[in-house]
């Protein structure tokens, strides 16, 4: 029984397993460049409009968000890399 | 010049190293888009100059310096610099060689920062008296420029073709900012138009996501595999010097000096041609593909340096590839830099060598360490940790963020529009250069068309 389970988990192979698309030199899956395109700009114009209204604060609290969503993305979304370490060089 | 700016332009160098080190071990990080917008931000802020030179210098550094990494033990290029590397790359990485050509482009850079710190701050000096006559010409330069970058690319009718069209663009939003007053007229949106450019061929790209048939017709890839070959633990710590043979290290002197002083030209176009014309004329597979990393990386830096600090130091204007493109904000990021008052106006002499000199001295140990000793591991943790998409939405929010505050809402608006623009005519093969020259030249462009 629990076979069945997995295989039906495994199921959609072929054309569906290739999800991810190429911008700009590497490799992104769609609905994970959507959420964190969405994620870094609404903390970088979102740390722009709480800061304090005195210059040049907006800015660096608007970079604070845009890095803080940049590292929110990294720990949630996982590189489309296979990452394989062979062994030392002959 | 006082111990706390020392101190701080020390703070931003090792920030800048740190930073770069990592970023630019990621694949197709771009020089332009990961140092330009970085650099933008530190400038409106209202850092001092030298603080901030220190900073750009650094970044250059390192980016350039730890492509080594990723392109030696991967064969994946860290941006078009190093695109013509990963050739003679994989060639010792076919030999079982990979930490050599870790070292050797590392000592490769080291060797080009040495050699064209001096030449090009002395070329700058040299240069000073002519700088009266190429700015009398003023505006027209840039246009001039725009036609000759056209001519010198490789589509030179498409890039031609696009010069007037891609500058109504540009000058027809500014008039539209003044008409509804998004911005009091007189001022030229000109930070967030850059960056629309530098971007455009990713907002290109996510506006065609958006069209189902294009989305569906997209390549399809499934995860990109990555082999990695460990390297031997390193036992004595390798002096730079020491690891290039004599003829390496005369090639790589040679191809600095010619770098700095080619400063006007393509870098990319001249790594491709001076490596490959220096490697041709060695037959050994293994000699060969070491000489050509060693001169190529030589070269790139030597090509950054020049390019950014004779413009800077002599002229003021940004009349080279790498001052339009990264080095861009030091020339102009209004309200603080404009073209008649930026670093050049505001920085002495000794400014422009201290910031140099602490910038390119932090990066060059920093990262030449981390790269001859840590690649392992920061291959492993940039591949496996730094997702792509998260690099995107950085930019990207960056974009929107200075987008907004150059003019408000309707700016964002139009960035989108220009880097949809900008994105297509890279497609069709104008290059950046050409695209940043037209920014600069739209103004009197459209002021010499209406009369």
């Amino acid at each position: 029984m629990k076979s069945t389970y997995t295989e039906i988990k495994e199921s959609p192979k072929g054309k569906d397993s290739k999800m991810n698309i190429e911008v700009w030199e590497d490799l992104v899956n769609i609905k994970d460049l959507v959420i964190s395109l969405i994620v870094c700009s609404v903390m970088a114009l979102g740390g722009y409009f709480l800061a304090p209204n005195k210059p040049p604060k907006p800015l660096f609290f608007g970079l604070s968000g845009a890095i803080l969503g940049f590292v929110i993305c990294s720990i949630f979304i996982k590189p489309n890399r296979i990452f394989i370490e062979t062994e030392q060089e002959d | 010049m006082t111990t706390t700016l020392i101190l701080q332009m020390i703070v931003a160098a090792v920030i800048a190293a740190i930073m770069y080190t990592i970023i630019g071990a990621a694949p197709g990080a771009d020089e332009t888009a990961t140092i330009a917008p970085i650099t933008l931000v530190l400038v409106l802020s209202g850092l001092h100059p030298a603080v901030i030179l220190t900073f750009f210098i650094s970044a250059i550094v390192a980016c350039k310096l730890i492509d080594a990494v990723p392109v030696s033990t991967a064969g994946i290029p860290a941006g078009v610099m190093s695109t013509p590397m990963v050739e003679h790359a994989m060639v010792l990485k076919k030999f079982g060689l990979t930490d050599t050509s870790i070292r050797k482009i590392a000592s490769g850079a080291v060797v080009g920062t040495f050699v064209s710190v001096p030449v090009s701050l002395f070329l700058a000096r040299a240069l000073v008296p002519f700088s009266t006559v190429i700015k009398q010409y003023g505006d027209p330069v840039f246009f001039i420029g725009a036609v000759l970058l056209a001519l010198m690319s490789k589509n030179r009718w498409v890039a031609l073709a696009s010069i007037l069209p891609f500058a109504l663009l540009i000058q027809g939003l500014r008039h539209l900012y003044w008409g509804i007053g998004a911005v009091p007229k007189g001022t030229n949106v000109f930070t967030s138009f850059f960056l629309a450019i530098t971007i455009g061929p990713v907002i290109l790209t996510l506006f065609e996501l958006l069209n189902k048939e294009k989305r569906e017709s997209m390549k399809r890839f499934d995860k990109k595999s990555i082999y990695l070959k460990k390297a031997q633990e390193i036992g004595k710590f390798p002096n730079p010097f020491r690891i290039l043979t004599k003829k390496e290290i005369v090639y790589s002197t040679m191809a600095s000096l010619i770098g700095s002083v080619a400063f006007i030209l393509s870098p990319v176009g001249l790594t491709t041609f001076f490596g490959e014309l220096f490697a041709s004329r060695t037959k050994d597979p293994v000699e060969k593909a070491s000489l050509a990393i060693s001169t190529m990386e030589a070269l790139a830096q030597a090509t950054y340096f020049s390019g950014t600090l004779i413009p800077l130091i002599a002229l003021g204007i940004p009349l080279s590839p790498m001052s339009l493109g990264p080095a861009n904000p030091l020339f102009n990021a209004p309200p603080v830099f404009t073209l008649q008052h930026n670093m050049h106006h505001i920085l002495s002499g000794l400014d422009f060598i201290s910031a140099t000199l602490i910038g390119a001295a932090i990066a060059s140990a920093f990262t030449y360490f981390v790269a001859v000793k840590y690649s392992q591991q920061i291959c492993a943790f940039v591949f496996k940790k730094i997702p792509h998409e998260a690099l995107l939405g950085l930019f990207f929010s960056l974009v929107l963020l200075l987008a907004f505050m150059d003019a408000g809402w309707i700016n964002i608006a139009g960035v989108l529009l220009i880097g949809i623009v900008a994105g297509v005519l890279y497609r069709l093969g104008v290059n950046y250069g050409v695209l940043f020259m037209i920014l600069y030249s739209a103004p009197w462009i459209i002021k010499t068309l209406a009369g």
